[in-house]
């Protein structure tokens, strides 16, 4: 029998309670990225899509270059690119030049800051680098349902705008479900990079937490399971709307 | 001919180095069913889809009511509401019930009221008999199912004509005859058809003229009876013969099947 000395003294398993409140704000900085840029991607990524699925030579040549810039460069390269445009241009600026670019800005909602320079350069680069990546996934539906309907829509007198309306767009978004639940669920992993510009993020409250406590295994744990679960509730409900908004017969 | 519902006239189009077709020229008449028909690769289907610009035409012309379809200051698609297209795979939108299918067109072309589209529709499902399918969508239907379908969505437009583009040709042969007995209904009730088919029951039972073509060229023309009896050309007497060997026993049967409704 051993005596009731543990085998680890020093094993804390929690030691981070402490700290809810700062796991619980970076949490929800971390959900609000996500949202944000989620679907102003979508919103971003279905234009993209349209134009270079149906855009003509010019629109459908731009949208390709877009996307294929965006997928093939590092998104945290992006996010500073964003970030210190301002930074830069102040440096170049001249005492009696033009006024200085401010980068001191928030916006605060019940002392709470919603924006600021760095939150809004993380949004911008995560929107416009998802809607690269969600712009493929409904052009993809796009091209799957095949030109009769196309052709079918055009003979009953439909202009491409009321096509794509009426009869693309609807079904490419119940088509595209399956495949874009894939960046549905990178994304809140990409929000990480908000960090890098001292965004008090999940993952950055999880750096900070370590640095002051040195309980590095169950705070990236706990981070770890955190994201798992919000992206298991994204999954699952993605899942749900897939199986109720099935064509029937399909 | 001024009374022409639809006039084609002179039309050549090609793809790349390929000539489809090579200067089709004819007119259809009030009511007037005409029957295309000619080998596989001969210009049946591009021929439609330039009647209706869908793919226009390089040269030539197509009027409707005397309207120039090329001509820059017609609407095309309000031109198009009013040539009905009926095609070899349906085309059905697969997302919608047979119904809104059907009543799609009526509200978002022709600015009917949701209601109103609706009930036109319904006219339309209970013309080709499909009234009880009306809440299924496309793939809850057999394909002689949906192809009826397709002809009540041509229909509900009100249009001037309708193109048939091998209607029956995608169809299991059990399932021909439904979606045959409707185009022969509508053209007893006096339908504008152009209808691209091998069903040579159908052309010798309701076609007007039947029209043969190969390699874009009109080859020769002439009623059912012409045909049947005594075809010109070398091309079409081998085409006719060769659609009876293949065909021949099934052929019997379905008109027969005609006869008695017709």
């Amino acid at each position: 029998m051993m005596g009731a000395e543990p085998a680890f003294p020093n094993f804390n398993p929690l030691g981070i309670e402490e700290w809810l409140g700062e796991l619980a704000a970076g949490f929800a900085m971390t959900v609000y990225l996500y949202f944000v840029a989620l679907i102003g991607g979508f919103v971003l990524g279905l234009g993209l899509a349209l134009a270079r699925q149906y855009g003509g030579r010019v629109l459908s040549r731009i949208a390709t270059a877009y996307i294929e810039v965006i997928r093939g460069t590092p998104l945290l390269a992006q996010l500073f690119l964003i970030y210190f445009v301002p930074y830069s241009l102040n440096a170049w600026f001249t005492p009696d030049g033009p006024p200085l670019l401010d980068v001191t800005w928030s916006v605060r909602i019940f002392g709470v800051t919603v924006l600021n320079h760095a939150i809004f350069s993380t949004l911008l680069s995560l929107g416009l680098n998802s809607a690269a990546y969600q712009a493929e996934y409904m052009r993809g539906a796009m091209a799957s349902i095949g030109s009769g309907q196309m052709l079918a829509a055009q003979s009953l007198g439909f202009t491409k705008r009321e096509t794509l309306r009426y009869i693309i767009i609807p079904q490419s978004f119940r088509r595209m479900i399956p495949s874009w639940s894939n960046e549905a669920s990178y994304l809140p992993k990409y929000t990480v990079v908000a960090t890098f510009v001292a965004v008090e993020d999940l993952f950055g409250m999880a750096k900070l937490i370590v640095s002051r406590t040195f309980l590095a295994l169950q705070t990236y744990v706990f981070v770890g399971a955190l994201y798992l679960a919000l992206i298991s509730v994204i999954a699952k409900a993605l899942d749900v709307i897939y199986e109720r908004t099935k064509i029937p017969g399909l | 001919m001024s009374d022409a519902v639809l006039r084609v006239e002179n039309i050549w189009k090609s793809f790349g180095e390929l000539e489809v077709l090579k200067g089709i020229s004819f007119d259809v008449a009030e009511s007037e069913v005409k029957v295309i028909f000619g080998p596989s690769g001969s210009g049946k289907s591009t021929l439609l889809r330039c009647i209706n610009y869908l793919d226009p035409p390089d040269k030539g012309d197509v009027y409707l009511r005397g309207v120039r379809l090329g001509d820059p200051d017609t609407d095309i698609n309000k031109v198009r509401a009013r040539i009905g297209m009926v095609f070899q795979h349906f085309n059905l939108f697969t997302h919608l019930k047979a119904i809104d299918n059907v009543a799609i067109g009526p509200q978002k072309v022709l600015g009917l009221s949701k209601e109103e589209a609706r009930e036109r529709a319904m006219d339309a499902l209970r013309h080709v008999k499909m009234e009880k399918w009306a809440e299924h969508y496309p793939a809850q239907l057999s394909g002689g199912q949906q192809q009826r379908v397709g002809i009540a969505r041509a229909l509900a437009m009100s249009p001037d004509v309708i193109l048939f583009d091998e209607p029956t040709s995608a169809l299991d042969p059990e399932l021909i005859g439904e979606v045959l007995q409707v185009m022969l209904d509508l053209a007893q009730e006096g339908t504008t058809m152009i209808v691209v088919t091998h069903e040579m029951g159908f052309a010798k039972s309701v076609a007007d003229e039947m029209i043969f073509i190969d390699k874009g060229v009109i080859v020769e023309r002439g009623t059912p009876h012409h045909f049947f009896t005594s075809p010109e050309s070398e091309r079409a007497q081998q085409f006719l013969h060769k659609l009876e060997e293949l065909y021949g026993q099934s052929e019997e049967k379905r008109n027969t099947l005609v006869d008695r409704d017709a």
